[in-house]
This record gives C-alpha cells, structure tokens and sequence, in this order.
C-alpha cells in the first residue's frame, strides 16, 4: 500500500498544463450551442417522467394494504372538488419504478355509477400497470441474457397521471395518462366522460347527437386541411396511408375541454407520423348534454 | 431530467478539472493528448445526457467516458508518445531520491495493462469504492479485485527489478 501512495504522490503532482481551465470551459461553452437540442430531449424527458406516474398502479391494486395507506384525497375548492379523489401509489425496485395517481369518483349520489366507473378505471390501469412492468421484467432478461449486468440496467418508469377537462354539476370529463420510458418511451390515454345526473359514460352520439359522424368527420378534414396549409412540417397520412378516413363509430376517444366542447383524440401514429404527436381536434358544435 | 444533469455534470467537470486531467495523462503520458482527451470526453457527455438516468451517477458515467476516451486516444497515438516527458512534468520538493522513487512507481502505473490500471488509478488515487469500479468499467466486484490484486503484483515486480 505504501508503494502506492508514494505513486499517488507522483500522480498528484502531475503538472496541470495551463491550458486546461480554457479548453474545458471553451468545450463546455461550445457544447452550450445545442441547446436547441437539449430542450428537444429535455421536453422528451418530461413527457416521459410524466408517464412515469401511471406504472405504480397495478402494484397498488395487488397489495390492498398498503395502496390504502397512499390514498389520499384530493384538496378541491368547491362542488367540483368534491366529486374527485385520488390515489396515490408508488413503487421503486431494480426493474422498475412507478408513480402513479388514480383518480376516482365520489359523492355523485350514485354509489352505482361510482362503483362501475371506479371499478373501470382500477382494472384497467391494473392491467395498464401489470403489462408495463411485464414489459420491463422482459426488458431487463433482455438485457442480462445478452451478457450486460445490472448497471447496464436502467429501470423502467412508469407514470400515470390524470387531468379534469371538465367539470360541473351534471358532468365531469378527464383522461388517465400512461407512460412508460424504456427502449422506446411511449404513451397511452383513457378518457372518461361522465354524465353524473343520468349515471352513465357518454359517446359521441350522446353529447352531439344522431348525425355525429358526419359532424366530426367534416370538422376535423377541414381541420387537417388547415394545419397543413398552415405549415409545411405538418404533415398527415393520406387515407391510403391508413390517415383520417372518417371515424368507425362513437366511442372515438374525445373529452370535453374547458369551453364544455367536444375534443375529438386521436393516439401517436394514428393519422400522423410520430413527431406530430397525439392529435386533438375540437368539434364547434354545442353538446347536447 | 437531461437538464439538471447537464447542469450537475458541468459543475463537476469544472470543480474536478485537474483530477480528470491527470487521469487521461497516466494513460496517455503526453500533455497536448490528455487535453484532447478531456475535451473529447466533455463533448461526449454532454451530447449523450439524455442517457443518464439519473444525475447521482454523474461522477462515475463520466469517468466511464472519460476512460474510454483515454484507452482510445493511447492506443491511437502509441508511436509517437514520449515517455520521457513525466520528468519534466512532475514536480516536488522532496529530496531527489524519493522523487525519483515516486516517479518510478507512478511509471510502473502506467506501464500496466490498461484493465490493470484502470483499476489502480481509480482505487488508490481517485479513491473510488469497488462498486464504482466496477460500474464504471462494466465488470463486478470479482473481477475488480482480482485486478487490483494482479495489477498491485506487477507493479511490485516492477520495482523489485529495478532494485536489483
């Protein structure tokens, strides 16, 4: 040991050339350039922590106890507070880690519908959450059956996290978010729109009536039209492509925004390439709700 | 995420300049390349920070690069390195014989094989925990020991045929 620290000695005096402080601070400087890079990934990073929250979920689902020690219910002013409640689950082990948060309804005055749609919303980010950390159980055999080792692994993050896009006495309208990062970090949305009064979810024939297909189909064409005169980058598969070619039926994703209209959604990749991202066209039509 | 690690990996490699610096030169013994070496490695961890998962492993990610940065450029630049310059660029106040000791165990250093002194250099110089050893060069505990133990060997070989 000793011998070594005499070599430290020497190590340690190694004349530092004067160079140095101006070559690293001119490198860092320069590589300050690609910002616009950084924010890119930076904003990807984002999104990702985002989907991060949902994975916690189907953990909390499978272990009861401690799921209800993370309930928590969501401090709301008002009528409009009251409906919702939230839990909480996280999990972090050396697969993954999951944040989750779980909204339920309440004080409806419809145990009913609660129960359904409560029970709805837990199965299905139960089954969202399990897959994902299946997912990432593959993914991390993956990685050490190809010779890497734990440090080459990095745990998955699974995210959920819900967003109210509407509310008032009659109705509540939001959408549970799911990401996930790992080789390729990707999302996924549920929409719920409820009509508290009458005790069901509505579709779009509910809120825009009969002729609903027509009125989304013709609204969002001249939409897609509009963008991409609007910019060039904007781009849209053609109906050949597998874009836009009127909607199958009325249960399309939509959720009703803050000007109480229907906002008709459409996932990552399913009318656009990639990087448009996922696509929202509000319809101007009134609800009918 | 990639924004606050850029921030922590830049002030590390402000703060830990000089440490970085003498690593790259134990493996490239020559002044102009070790600087390439660390400017290379800067540019790299920057350009890949996304891939950093978490800012905590900043210190150990960096070293990885900056490793692998140096095995690089002293395999490139194997002919024309001067070996003689370490004289010249280490200095001390001790007594000429002691420097000259020194000197002799730090070149036995960085004679080693680069595994070997990888290990070295990180474990009695950098003081690094065996477990950020062995993340950094890809390897577990074991090998990291056995590296150690092998490289602290020769270097004890090599200053046993200089005595004789």
């Amino acid at each position: 040991m000793s011998i070594l620290k005499k070599a430290k000695k020497a190590y340690d005096s190694i004349e530092i050339p004067q160079e140095l402080d101006y070559v690293v601070n001119r490198t860092i400087h320069e590589n300050k350039l690609h910002k616009k890079n950084e924010l890119k990934i930076w904003m990807k990073g984002a999104t990702v922590t985002l989907a991060t929250t949902f994975a916690l979920f189907v953990v909390i689902l499978n272990t009861n106890e401690s799921f209800a020690k993370a309930v928590e219910d969501l401090p709301v002013i008002g009528r409009i507070a009251e409906v919702f409640t939230v839990r909480e689950y996280k999990e972090e082990n050396e697969t993954d880690l999951i944040e989750a948060k779980i909204p339920a309804i309440k004080n409806t005055g419809n145990s009913d519908l609660e129960n359904r749609i409560n029970y709805e919303i837990s199965s299905k980010i139960n089954e969202v959450l399990d897959e994902a950390k299946q997912r990432a159980e593959e993914y991390k055999k993956a990685v050490l059956a190809t010779g890497g080792t734990m440090d080459d692994y990095i745990p998955t993050q699974i995210n959920v996290d819900y967003k109210i896009t509407y509310q008032d006495e009659k109705l509540v309208s939001f959408v549970i978010t799911k990401s996930e990062s790992s080789a390729s970090a990707y999302q996924e949305q549920y929409f719920y729109n409820v009509d508290i009064e009458n005790g069901k979810e509505l579709n779009l024939r509910d809120v825009l009536g009969e002729n609903y297909k027509k009125i989304v189909d013709d609204s969002v064409n001249r939409q897609i039209n509009e963008r991409i005169q609007e910019n060039e980058n904007n781009i849209y598969f053609t109906a050949d492509e597998g874009g836009f070619s009127g909607i199958e039926n009325e249960y399309q994703d939509f959720y009703i925004n803050e000007n109480k209209k229907v906002t008709v959604v459409f996932q990552k990749y399913e009318i656009a390439p990639g990087y448009m991202g996922i696509q929202n066209f509000e319809i101007p039509n009134d609800i009918t709700v | 995420m990639a924004h606050v690690a850029r921030e922590v990996l830049i002030e590390y490699v402000k703060e830990n300049q000089e440490k970085l610096y003498r690593i790259a030169y134990t493996y490239t013994k020559n002044q102009e390349i070790a600087l390439d070496v660390v400017q290379e490695a800067i540019t790299k961890s920057l350009g890949n920070i996304n891939q950093l998962r978490n800012e905590e492993y900043v210190k150990s990610w960096f070293y990885r690069i900056l490793i692998n940065e140096a095995i690089k450029a002293s395999k490139s630049n194997i002919y024309f390195v001067e070996y003689n310059s370490v004289e010249n660029e280490i200095h001390s106040n001790s007594h000429e014989n002691e420097v000259v000791e020194k000197l002799d165990i730090y070149k036995a250093v960085q004679r080693l094989d680069e595994k070997l002194k990888t290990v070295i250099i990180l474990r009695f110089f950098e003081d690094l925990k065996i477990e950020e050893i062995a993340y950094i060069t890809k390897t577990n505990l074991n090998t990291v020991k056995s590296r150690l133990y092998k490289g602290m060997e020769e270097i004890r070989k090599s200053i046993e045929r200089r005595n004789i």
